[in-house]
């Protein structure tokens, strides 16, 4: 019998990164954010205020373990052990399974926070299109939360549910936002109130003769409808940037921007780690104050 | 110190069982918070209203639509499950068509004697509603004659308006309590506390508060306050969601719920020389449930009051699903509650609580209010 290789579009690339130029030996200050999300799960390793290293990886069903595993990544090759760093923080939705963490803080508030560093403090609101839920975010010039929304019990709209897209087409997902811009026309949108309908509305357009690009415009186009009404609900002030996974796909970027007649913020930054690099630098004023109290 | 309350709660069913071996008395299911609870008790029935048990079920597809709320779709489930088989009465004092669709199959499906419909004016604000409602309470008196074969004295009435509003003091005693820095009660406490006193005889129940009110007086819980939160919407006796809110650094200091305070919150004043006309004054006069507060919104001033009263940090507002009444307001009510200074979280009831995500709205709610310390 031979094994039928099965290729995994959804699969997003896994990656670390560390500054080889910083020698952290004699930093005051490390701090890192661990945000295990549903989907993917991120390290930002802080020295002293400045990003050193991060790690960007798929979510295993255990959440200590993913924890751990993004963990060891961040710190491959730096030198540094779990030890060297001085306070850490956990978020994302297994912010409580951290094990090595010292506080848990919400990913609202550390996309927030963590938005504010990557597009600086002029932003006031922060759209994460995350894994398996959407938040609109308010902020201060601080980047603290002055109101939210979350979308409801729905992964339309999200991650999760561009990573069935991608199966479905046998698209590679890192491809998808550009193949669904090159289109003649822009198709109506598919529904956009769950994957599973639209993924059945999907295979009957595909059977009707739409190409796979114009099915993709049809998703990509639903997605940016249904956060844009999330948006609207608590309001878009200026300056305006789009963190987590779906905000490197420009077809839903594109439309979106579109849609609201605003252009959103670009980072030199990876858009996925924004949580964890909230978390990180809630660490450094939390290790700042604990070493405050302690003096 | 509550443990009375939680069992009584718990096990309303073995109580109404009890309490007809006990009494011979019968026991009559209320649809809603504007039941006239006095005029039933004091033709020595229990009044009893009837919640939800918050499990998921599939009896009540064919009876309500998709569209009514959880809530009324969780209280006819009871009565199609045959948890109320020892009930005979049943009686729905108007408020909204979704429950009163639960009261209508209930009568349909479920075997009853008795079942009385009392049409509660829906404009409280006019002032056509005060004779109305009392030529609607003397129809319900008359059919509870007719059912049971007593007549009712004005002394006997009388007795049933004193014990109702002191069991409503004693609960104002406990709820003012929680106005100081450090409550020695639990939101979840107090909402045991009001829920159970839906099924217990008043008696009994203003005994139990009676007993616990000088220990609490000086009780001090083994527990931070954290952020004063208010609870403000539809039906709620959700413990699980209070719970988990206390859980994460808040605790519940007051409400306006029907399963509340908008239940005990104003008593019946003699004062028309007429008990009927008192009786029906005090249910035009409670705190308004929405569907009854328009033309003008006179929650909305008593929230704000509750909030100051209570001195409440932030406010959560909770409707279950498809409750239009509240979901129309909520908009208003929460700009009003901003333009005052309480900010506040919007979340909505199924039958059963999604708590991760109603766990991560509130812990970023309290973030929200009071996260100075993380900057």
């Amino acid at each position: 019998m031979t094994e039928v290789k099965v290729k995994e579009f959804w699969r997003w690339k896994e990656y670390n990164w560390h500054d080889e130029n910083k020698d952290w030996k004699g930093a005051e200050t490390i701090t890192a954010g661990v945000d295990v999300g549903s989907v993917s799960s991120q390290v930002v390793i802080m020295v002293d205020g400045e990003l050193y290293a991060y790690s960007n990886m798929r979510t295993g069903s255990d959440s200590p373990d993913s924890a751990r595993n993004a963990m060891n990544w961040a710190l491959e090759d730096t030198g540094m052990a779990l030890d060297d760093i001085h306070y850490i923080v956990g978020t994302g939705y297994g912010r409580v399974n951290v094990p090595f963490a010292n506080r848990a803080i919400t990913e609202i508030a550390c996309h927030a926070r963590g938005g504010n560093y990557m597009y600086g403090p002029s932003v006031r609101t922060i759209l994460d299109m995350g894994g398996q839920d959407c938040k609109a975010i308010r902020c201060d010039e601080r980047g603290k939360v002055t109101n939210f929304l979350m979308n409801d019990k729905c992964a339309a709209g999200t991650g999760r549910g561009m990573e069935v897209f991608a199966d479905l087409l046998a698209v590679s997902i890192e491809d998808v936002g550009d193949l669904s811009l090159d289109v003649e026309e822009e198709p109506e949108p598919v529904s956009s109130t769950c994957v599973v309908f639209a993924k059945s509305e999907a295979t009957s357009l595909l059977r009707e003769g739409w190409s796979k690009k114009k099915v993709l415009a049809a998703y990509c186009s639903a997605m940016a409808h249904r956060v844009v009404s999330l948006l609207d609900r608590i309001g878009v002030e200026e300056d305006f940037a789009i963190t987590g996974g779906i905000a490197k796909n420009s077809g839903v970027i594109k439309r979106l921007e579109g849609e609201l007649k605003i252009n959103s913020l670009k980072s030199k930054h990876d858009t996925q780690i924004a949580g964890a690099l909230g978390g990180a630098l809630f660490a450094k004023s939390l290790a700042e104050k604990q070493r405050k109290k302690g003096a | 110190m509550f443990s009375k309350f939680f069992d009584w709660y718990e096990n309303r069913h073995d109580y109404a069982k009890d309490w007809i071996k006990k009494t011979g008395g019968e026991v009559v299911g209320c649809f809603c918070s504007y039941a006239p609870e006095e005029i039933i008790y004091s033709f020595g029935l229990l009044p009893h209203r009837m919640l939800g048990s918050h499990e998921p079920q599939d009896v009540t597809e064919p009876h309500i639509f998709g569209m009514f709320c959880p809530f009324c779709r969780d209280v006819l489930a009871q009565g199609l499950k045959g948890r109320y088989d020892y009930m005979k009465g049943i009686m729905l004092s108007q408020s909204c068509l979704h429950l009163r669709q639960s009261f209508t199959s209930w009568r349909n499906h479920v075997p009853v004697d008795y079942a009385h419909y009392l049409y509660m004016p829906a404009k409280v604000q006019t002032e056509h509603a005060r004779p109305y409602l009392k030529g609607e309470l003397e129809k319900f008196t008359k059919s509870l004659e007719e059912w049971t074969g007593k007549t009712i004295t004005d002394d006997q009435l009388k007795e049933s308006i004193d014990l109702h509003n002191e069991n409503r003091r004693l609960m104002h005693e406990v709820y003012d309590l929680r106005k100081g820095p450090n409550p020695p009660v639990t939101g979840l406490e107090a909402m045991v506390m009001v829920a159970s006193s839906f099924f217990v005889d008043k008696k009994d129940h203003n005994a139990e508060l009676k007993r616990i009110l000088p220990e609490l007086k000086s009780r001090s819980l083994d527990r931070e306050t954290g952020a004063r939160l208010m609870i403000v919407g539809s039906e709620d006796d959700d413990t699980e969601f209070v719970k988990m809110v206390e859980s994460v650094g808040a605790t519940i200091v007051t409400d306006d719920h029907c399963t509340g305070s908008r239940y005990f919150w104003n008593e019946v004043e003699l004062k028309n020389g007429d008990l009927l006309q008192d009786i029906a004054d005090r249910y035009i006069d409670r705190p308004a449930c929405p569907s009854k507060d328009w033309e003008e919104r006179t929650r909305f001033p008593h929230v704000l009051k509750l909030a100051k009263d209570f001195n409440v940090d932030g406010a959560i507002l909770i409707q279950q699903k498809f409750c239009d009444p509240h979901e129309c307001d909520i908009p208003m009510l929460k700009k009003y509650l901003e333009d005052n200074g309480y900010k506040s979280l919007f979340l909505e009831f199924d039958v059963t609580v999604p708590l991760g995500q109603f766990r991560i709205r509130t812990e970023a709610f309290l973030e929200m209010i009071g996260e100075e310390d993380l900057f």
